[in-house]
């Protein structure tokens, strides 16, 4: 019978950059091999390893599955460690083997920080040329639309004239004079609220909008506004009501740009919905105590890919908000809040009505200034 | 005391290890580093339960930023108590790889609450009304909008995951 000799592993351990702790079912450590980093026989090794803290049910498993492979313990220490965890099958105890990595971490940290900035920078990159390419064709679509809805107007305000004109070969009865005036009159009012939104927004654009802010009362506004969209023509057989809440507070605001908001949203309310609709405006303190402002209609709504479009100028996709007034209104709205700090937010849903709400900033509200 | 352990997940470059450094330490820094493998905080808080005031010990967990969540992010997850989904605020696309994160916490630790991080508040708007309410209805979920580098909101994020953490526990008694 020849002598096996006897070999002891912890030899190899010895220098190396490792340290095995032997843990019992309580996971209080009962033996360690290796002197590389401190782990106190008798503790709770989780005190000194706390990636174990809530892998117990783990740990009790008969093959655990622990392997950590960087793991370092934040604020001073760096030291990265790779941690697995195997069971004894002869003395049914579980071994948490720990290794130091730092120097495959050091390596790898470069690499996945510079694969991350790369990405980041990539992704930038495609969003910046995405956004560019949008703004482009949106700029196309704006100029197309800018000279589809001046011209319209415009038509008739040459064809009008020209057959006024031609009176003077043969006058034309009274009621068509009227006529043709009336048109040639309200196509220049709608050209001059066209070219008044223009300005408008190239303002905004360009930062030089500006408001005049005063104490102003938003029920007095809201009812003025609502009073004044019943009488649109395209209201007729639409209900439009204002639903005060009890306590409207003042507010600090360019009464005129409150106008010019609701009035935008009422009429773009009231071009879409068919007779018979219902649009209404709610006032309400939100709890942050901002004063929110909502124009709710049962209209057509419209859905989230076209929402998105609408709200640029002039951008209709089709039919649907292509009604939606001059195609500036949203777009000014949406400036206009802006100037006042408010959020302009628009819910919608095809086929579900739109609500399109103006919230204030409470800052800008009378019970905030004490 | 029995310590929790929380984990932070997101894609890289959202904030995770900012927001921890912000909670944990106070600190933050402009500079980003990215995250290797995962960097444990221990921490130590006195948040409310009931109307007292009680102490907890917490194990936070600093992952590895992915854009969607992989082998290495569910080995890691193993064990948590609670999880904090991040997101970028400035990022167009934010809410799908948030939602993605949040699909495999509920896959792979059931019940457990999820905390959602709309980070960089500073710079960037909220998420709109029905994207929040979308969360809200399918994840149940805690919905902060955060910002590490003011400290905005952080704590709040942390300590109300906390409260969720020991409400189960608590009820599940
Ligand atoms: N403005 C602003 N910047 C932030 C905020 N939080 C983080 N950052 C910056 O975003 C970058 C990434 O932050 P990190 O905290 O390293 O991101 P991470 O999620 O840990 O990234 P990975 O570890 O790669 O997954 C850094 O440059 C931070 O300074 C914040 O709230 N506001
Ligand atoms: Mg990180």
């Amino acid at each position: 019978m020849s002598e096996v000799p006897t070999f002891d592993a912890r030899i190899l351990l010895e220098g190396a950059r490792i340290v095995a702790a032997r843990v019992d079912e309580d996971l209080i450590v009962r033996e360690v091999v290796g002197d590389w980093c401190e782990v106190a026989v008798g503790e709770d090794v989780r005190d000194t390893v706390p990636a174990l803290i809530g892998m117990e049910d783990e740990l009790s498993q008969e093959l655990p599955y622990v392997q950590l492979p960087f793991v370092s313990l934040g604020m001073s220490h760096e030291q990265p460690v790779a941690i697995s965890v195997k069971r004894d099958w002869e003395t049914q105890s579980l071994w948490i083997l720990l290794r130091d990595v730092s120097e495959e971490a050091s390596v790898q940290e470069r690499l996945v920080h510079q694969h991350n900035a790369l990405s980041l920078a990539h992704r930038e990159l495609a969003a910046a040329r995405d956004a560019a390419l949008t703004a482009d064709k949106a700029k196309t679509r704006f100029l197309a639309n800018v000279s589809h809805e001046l011209r319209t107007p415009l038509n008739v305000v040459i064809g009008g004239a020209s057959i006024l004109r031609k009176q003077r070969d043969k006058p034309l009865p009274n009621d068509d004079v009227i006529t043709f005036s009336n048109d040639i009159h309200d196509s220049g009012i709608l050209l001059l609220q066209l070219v008044d939104d223009l300005i408008d927004l190239s303002r905004a654009e360009t930062g030089n909008l500006t408001i005049y802010e005063e104490w102003c009362n938003p029920s007095v506004i809201i009812d003025e506004m609502v009073r004044l969209s019943r009488g649109l023509p395209e209201a007729e057989g639409i209900e439009i009501v204002y639903l005060p809440n009890e306590n409207v507070p003042e507010m600090y605001a360019d009464p005129r740009r409150v106008k010019q908001i609701l009035l935008n949203l009422l009429s773009n309310a009231v071009k879409v919905c068919s007779p018979g609709s219902r649009i209404q405006v709610e006032t309400e303190v939100l709890g942050s105590g901002d004063f929110k402002i909502t124009v709710r209609d049962n209209g057509p709504g419209m859905s989230q890919a076209n929402l998105a479009i609408a709200l640029e100028p002039f951008g209709q996709p089709n039919a649907e908000t292509r009604a939606r007034g001059t195609g500036l209104g949203l777009a000014i709205v949406a400036k206009l809040a802006d100037l006042h700090q408010a959020k302009f937010d628009i819910t919608t849903e095809l086929g579900k009505g739109l609500a399109a709400s103006t919230s204030f900033p409470a800052m800008r509200l009378s019970s905030n200034t004490g | 005391m029995k310590a929790h352990k929380v984990i932070v997940i997101g894609d890289f470059g959202v904030g995770k290890t900012s927001l921890i450094r912000r909670y944990v330490l106070d600190v933050f820094s402009d500079q980003y580093r990215a995250t290797l493998g995962v960097h444990l905080y221990k921490h130590s808080d006195v948040i409310p339960v009931n109307g007292t005031e009680q102490q907890i010990k917490l194990v936070l967990w600093d992952i590895e930023g992915a854009p969607l969540p992989g082998e290495q992010m569910m080995r890691y997850s193993l064990g948590a108590s609670g999880a904090i989904v991040v997101g970028d605020l400035t990022r167009p696309d934010m809410i799908e790889p948030m939602r993605r994160a949040a699909d495999m916490i509920e896959a792979r630790l059931p019940g457990r609450p999820i905390g959602f991080a709309f980070n960089k508040y500073d710079i960037a708007p909220a998420p709109n009304d029905s994207d929040i309410a979308a969360l809200k209805d399918r994840y149940g979920a805690l919905i902060t909008c955060t910002s590490a580098k003011t400290g905005d909101a952080v704590p709040t994020l942390f300590r109300n995951l906390t409260s969720l953490i020991l409400g189960k526990k608590t009820g599940a008694l």
